[in-house]
């Protein structure tokens, strides 16, 4: 999991964001800021000596948003952002759920509009490909879609956020049971009926065009639809779709969000989206972006496809001979040097044990020092052994595709 | 492929039969009862557990599955639920011994003693009417409790009423209406969009 961390955050530095430690524990007024209701319930609390209650962080945004808005208030903005950590939330569900998950994610505050939008999907697209991810899509969607779906609907005021519930829920049973009372059949009652299936490439942006009649859910579209040029240019065709029916916490988004799935999963692997609103309830009034991606089910699709272990990586296993010692042992440090990951033997072996050792290790190369001029090196997990100077062998597995 | 879990138990025949009325697999009860897991033409079909078909869905193993709502009203899963499928109908009601002095919720005691295996439900409908509520959760033959003093009255379902009278009990107020329920898992429904969209026209379809 630690090499699909590392994988992760290096994809962020490479686009410029800039890793940053918050704290575990916040206030809970805080943290409840960005949170519904039901997850605000599930946050796991504590008081503080002066009688205030503290949570630990069940996501990792509004700490960001607090460091943006505290110790880097000087720094100009857009500011962008990583970070990586334990996050931790209680779900009473009626299935035992880990309490203790692992989050990593970037954020882009003090951008607003499209371009900044498409780099933060572009960005979460390739961070699933760093990954290690073969499979899998992102759906880009429009929280303000649905607003606009929202004021359309010729909708008592009172039964508004029954509606809002419903959909919150999932229960389209229930929405149907509550639309079938208004009075007109509007355009914007057939979308919300068949919202999760508004679901496609750029085509179903022209198709909900053509029904929507408020301006809210118009603008919403025109923006999705540049975000998908945007996305086009990032050379992300068909890792993309656009899902107008996503369902997210509404009161929080206020833009374009999105989320991406692998296969083999049920749930969502990276989540994310616009929140212009959050900044400003820390006194740093800014428009933000950004996602992150759960490294426990991320773990858990490369499991089952295969891809990795339990354990971080090993490059290289040195083993030696006595005579062989201090020459091993030069050879470990050039190869480190090198930046590749090898292990040096604690105790002396024979050629024949010391491959047992480095399958037993897991490592991708053996290296075995004699007393001799050459060292014996088996790569993968063939038993052939072939006969090299250590300079060469070392020369041969700095390359980058060695 | 597309995997659907199905209930054993009450709501199993209907779903079968709506299974092959929008032609999507027809299988005979003892087709499936016996396997538990049957592919067929590009469905998989998993027979589990009535309270367990939220579960399936919910982790992705089924991509849809049919529930009575009265499992969803007790799973607090991520599922979509998408279609009434109008069979399987049944009550979630209060019930009383004869002998109770109890009737509406207007002349319950500053606390009442609940005996259910509908422990979430009864929590909502209890929170609902401001009433204060011991909940005894139980796994079976929950009839009885109220008999023996165990609990003053009991949440529990009931199609005709019939076990309920043979108990001597009393129905005083509604808690829900159940019907079975169409769920899809949310990933599913992004990554397989329009396998599970033709289902569910073709289930749609079916219910005429």
């Amino acid at each position: 999991m630690r090499d699909t961390q590392e994988a992760l955050l290096a994809e962020m530095r490479r686009w410029g964001y800039r890793y940053v430690v918050t704290p575990t524990l916040e206030r809970l007024d805080a943290l409840a800021l960005g949170l519904d209701a039901d997850e605000r319930r599930r946050l796991f609390k504590l008081m503080d000596a002066d009688g205030s209650v503290l949570a630990v962080v069940g996501e990792r945004t509004v700490p960001v948003a607090r460091l943006v808005a505290g110790s880097l208030r000087a720094a100009p903005l857009p500011l962008r952002l990583c970070y990586a950590g334990p996050v931790l939330t209680n779900d009473p569900g009626r299935f035992t759920r880990r309490r203790e998950a692992y989050q990593v994610g970037a954020e882009l505050v003090g951008a607003s509009g499209p371009v900044a939008d498409a780099e933060v999907i572009a960005l979460a697209v390739r961070c699933l490909d760093a990954a290690g991810l073969r499979h899998h899509q992102v759906d880009v969607g429009h929280s303000e879609f649905f607003l606009g779906l929202l004021d359309g609907l010729a909708l008592p005021a009172d039964l508004k956020p029954d509606v809002r519930a419903a959909l919150a829920q999932r229960d389209f049973v229930a929405l149907e049971a509550l639309l079938a009372g208004t009075p007109l059949r509007s355009a914007e009652h057939e979308l919300l009926l068949r919202f999760p299936a508004l679901r496609g490439d750029a085509g179903i942006l022209d198709a909900a065009g053509a029904l929507v009649r408020n301006k809210r859910s118009e603008r919403a579209l025109e923006e999705l639809a540049r975000v998908h040029e945007l996305l086009l240019a990032h050379g992300l065709g068909a890792a993309v779709s656009l899902d107008l029916g996503s369902i997210r916490n509404f009161d929080y988004y206020t833009g374009v969000i999105f989320e991406g799935y692998g296969p083999e999963i049920g749930r969502p692997l990276a989540q994310g989206g616009r929140y212009d609103g959050l900044l400003e309830c820390f006194g740093r009034p800014a428009p933000a972006t950004g996602f992150m991606i759960h490294l426990d089910l991320m773990g858990e699709v490369l499991r089952l496809s295969g891809a990795t272990g339990g354990l971080t990586r090993l490059d290289v296993a040195v083993a030696w001979s006595p005579a062989g010692l201090e020459a091993a042992l030069r050879l470990a440090g050039s190869l480190r040097m090198f930046g590749m990951r090898a292990v040096l033997d604690t105790e002396p072996r024979r050629l024949a044990a010391a491959l047992e050792w480095r399958a037993a290790l897991g490592a991708a190369h053996l290296l075995h020092v004699g007393g001799g001029p050459t060292v014996a090196w088996s790569a993968g997990s063939g038993s052939r052994v072939r006969r090299l100077p250590a300079e060469q062998v070392v020369a041969r597995l700095a390359e980058p595709d060695g | 492929m597309i995997s659907i879990a199905i209930p054993t138990g009450t709501l199993l025949e209907g779903s079968l039969r709506l299974l092959r009325r929008a032609g999507v697999v027809d299988l005979g009860p003892d087709e499936i009862g016996r396997k538990l897991l049957v592919e067929h033409e590009g469905i998989r079909v998993v027979l589990v557990k009535p309270a367990d078909v939220p579960a399936y869905v919910d982790y992705g193993s089924a991509d849809v599955g049919i529930a009575g709502k009265d499992q969803l009203w007790e799973s607090s899963g991520s599922h979509y639920e998408l279609v009434d499928l109008g069979f399987g109908e049944c009550r979630l009601i209060v019930a009383v011994p004869e002998a109770s002095p109890l009737a509406g919720p207007a002349t319950w005691p500053p606390s009442l003693r609940v005996g259910t295996k509908y422990g979430r439900a009864t929590e909502q409908y209890m929170a609902r009417l401001g009433q204060r509520a011991e909940i005894v959760q139980l796994h079976g033959s929950v009839e009885l409790a109220p008999l023996v003093g165990l609990v003053d009255a009991i949440v529990d379902l009931t199609q005709t009423g019939r076990t309920l009278r043979e108990n001597s009990l009393r129905i005083v107020d509604e808690v829900g209406c159940s019907t079975a329920r169409l769920i899809a898992n949310q990933a599913s429904l992004k990554t397989r969009t329009d396998a599970i969209q033709e289902l569910v026209t073709r289930i749609r379809g079916a219910l005429g």
